[in-house]
């Protein structure tokens, strides 16, 4: 190559280089610092990197104003180089132009040095973006392990709540495993949590009727829950249910279980339960109380009613026809107390269990018919066309007669009270189809029960609303002896009833008969 | 009208033994009235009523011990007894059979005339 080519070459390298490249000279004060540099030469992409159209002859500080402040560092490198001839690089930018830039500055000799400008602004902007990228990754997983602290945190507290609750709390699984006891009801049961969790409740947890016998699995408020049978069932002091402990200890226990459902499935159930012995005490000292207060009304009440009727049969002299009125009232409204104290008495023996139970061979043909004559008067009266059903053959039964009438006189009463004149009402007995019940049916075309007050029909106290305006002497107590003790000779109460049609009640009683039963405590 | 039998009526509350007694002085009986078991026995054993009321719970001694007690008398054994109480309770009904007394009212659900015609068949 000629030195002329040559020269051409180097020129047209130079020239069309992708970096920007300025061969400077350094600018010193008077006493020797370097203050600025002088563009000696520059190419082409220099000029168009610095927006000027030619650099050449033009100091630094015209080119990049206040170069002094915004790149301190290019100018005091570049006069190093030029000084020192050892080659340096740096990555800055230059804020005049707006750009990033790899210098990369070396020195040909003394006082002059040649820098190489890469815009490397794309770049510079990518590692930006990147870095933002990275910060704001950062800061999501900042956030995220913020709410699971805070996440885990609420659960902790939920738990030490459940966990620490007054009330036994126990949740199971869809199939009635434990998968949640609290330390209540690890107290209450005498077991640990590890020794029942992941078991069905129906085996770990022994839940027992008042006589003692095992309840069975699907009458047990948790499966009826998880099968869909009730929105909250209770088994409060109506139902006397009792948990038993390993050792065979046990107590009554009140309890309430919901279904948990999510997305409308069931997904378990939670229960929670009470020892309710306390209250159990409280309940049987307000029923003893009403007992012996029943029976010291009795003696007074007798005075009022014997006395009354000494006057009224003229016994002291003749009434006039307003005194015997009167009279007549005070009479009624005594023998009204009467019949309410009796039926006090009743609960209160029901409830403490001194109701002695004395079964003897009845038949039960005979004592519907006896009931049912009691009442021909007022049958008759409300010209009720009344029917008698006996199904052929209906064996007799060991039971307590005195128990039974009573229920048979509440059920027929009833039916008469509520059913307006010429209405009609069929008592019947029967057997059900697997010959282990006699079932006595009383049904009417009375006033009948509203739909929202079915529930409370067996309540101690309870009158529905259109029984209170037909017969306002009722006691509120009938249905509930009545209930008790067909309860308690093993058998059931139900009823069918439409407001203004008329209610047909079903009682049911075990052929086997009922169990004798002394009295319990000698109140009496 | 005088009909020469006499009765006697053992019951601690005071306007029901008042009751009793002229209801049945009224119907012609000649009453004596005890207002204990302890009085009641005494009176029984002199007097030798006919027929005793008899009520079962009272102080210094109730119904059931003046029964025990009477039946040990010769007499006693084969004096005509009502039982007159507030129990209706199954149990003492079986008590007071096993004495040899085989009638029993309960005073709420009875009226005096109702006792008077009781009385009235026991005796003939």
């Amino acid at each position: 190559m000629k030195p002329q080519d040559s020269e051409i070459f180097y020129k047209s390298l130079f020239d069309n280089m992708t970096d920007g490249l300025a061969y400077c000279r350094v600018v010193f004060d008077a006493a020797g610092y370097p203050v600025d540099f002088v563009y000696v030469r520059a190419n082409k992409k220099f000029n168009e990197l610095m927006g000027v159209k030619n650099a050449a002859g033009k100091k630094a500080t015209e080119i990049i104003p206040e170069i002094h402040l915004s790149n301190p560092d290019l100018l005091e490198i570049c006069a190093r180089v030029a000084l020192t001839g050892e080659p340096e690089k740096l990555e800055t930018y230059i804020e005049p132009i707006a750009g990033w830039f790899l210098v990369s500055v070396y020195s040909p000799r003394t006082n002059f040095f040649v820098a190489m400008f890469q815009n490397i602004s794309d770049r510079k902007q990518i590692e930006k973006k990147l870095e933002n990228a990275k910060i704001a990754a950062r800061n999501v997983l900042e956030d995220l392990s913020a709410e699971k602290l805070k996440a885990e945190i609420a659960q902790a507290k939920e738990e030490a709540i459940l966990l620490s609750i007054g009330e036994g709390l126990i949740a199971t699984d869809e199939k009635g495993d434990i998968v949640l006891i609290n330390k209540t009801a690890e107290k209450l049961l005498d077991v640990k949590s590890e020794e029942v969790m992941g078991k069905s409740i129906d085996q770990v947890i022994p839940i027992e009727d008042e006589r003692g016998m095992p309840v069975p699995p699907e009458s047990r408020p948790v499966n009826m829950a998880l099968a869909g049978r009730c929105d909250r069932c209770h088994a409060a002091l109506g139902i006397n249910y009792y948990y038993a402990r390993k050792d065979k200890t046990k107590f009554p226990v009140a309890s309430m279980v919901a279904p948990v459902i999510l997305d409308g499935k069931v997904i378990g159930a939670i229960e929670v339960f009470r020892d309710v012995t306390r209250e159990r005490e409280i309940d049987k000292t307000k029923t003893e109380f009403v007992s012996i207060a029943s029976h010291q009304l009795r003696t007074p009440l007798s005075s009022v009613s014997w006395h009354a009727e000494m006057l009224l049969t003229g016994d002291v002299g003749k009434l006039n026809k307003e005194q015997k009125k009167y009279l007549n009232e005070v009479y009624r409204g005594n023998q009204r107390m009467v019949k309410l104290v009796n039926a006090l008495l009743n609960v209160s023996r029901l409830e403490l269990g001194t109701f002695a139970v004395n079964p003897e061979p009845i038949d039960m043909v005979d004592l519907v018919r006896s009931v049912v004559d009691e009442q021909k008067k007022q049958i008759n009266q409300k010209k009720i066309t009344f029917s008698l059903v006996f199904e052929k053959n209906i064996p007799a039964i060991s039971a307590d007669p005195k128990l039974l009438r009573m229920v048979a006189q509440n059920l027929l009463s009833n039916a008469v009270k509520y059913t307006s004149e010429k209405g009609k009402i069929e008592f019947s007995l029967s057997l059900d189809d697997g010959k282990k019940f006699i079932l006595l049916k009383v049904s009417d075309t009375g006033c009948g029960i509203n739909k929202y007050q079915q529930d409370k029909i067996f309540t101690k106290f309870f009158r529905a609303d259109n029984a209170r305006e037909k017969d306002t002497e009722g006691t509120g107590l009938g249905l509930y002896i009545a209930k008790s003790i067909i309860d308690q000779a093993g058998g059931a109460v139900r009823f069918e009833s439409k407001e203004n049609i008329g209610t047909t009640f079903y009682a049911t009683l075990p052929l086997a008969g009922m169990q004798k039963k002394e009295k319990n405590t000698a109140a009496d | 009208m005088e009909n020469n039998k006499k009765i006697l009526v053992v019951e601690d509350e005071i306007s029901l033994r008042r009751a009793l007694s002229s209801k049945l002085a009224r119907e012609g009986f000649a009453v004596l009235e005890a207002k204990n078991g302890k009085e009641g026995l005494e009176m029984a054993l002199s007097a030798h009523p006919d027929l005793i009321l008899l009520d079962i719970v009272m102080p210094v001694m109730d119904g059931m011990t003046m029964l025990q007690k009477l039946r040990e008398d010769a007499w006693g054994a084969k004096a005509k007894i009502f039982m007159l109480t507030n129990l209706s309770d199954t149990n003492k009904v079986a008590d007071a059979i096993m004495q040899g007394s085989y009638d029993y009212l309960v005073k709420t659900d009875w009226t005096l005339e109702d006792i008077v015609d009781r009385i009235g068949k026991k005796l003939g």
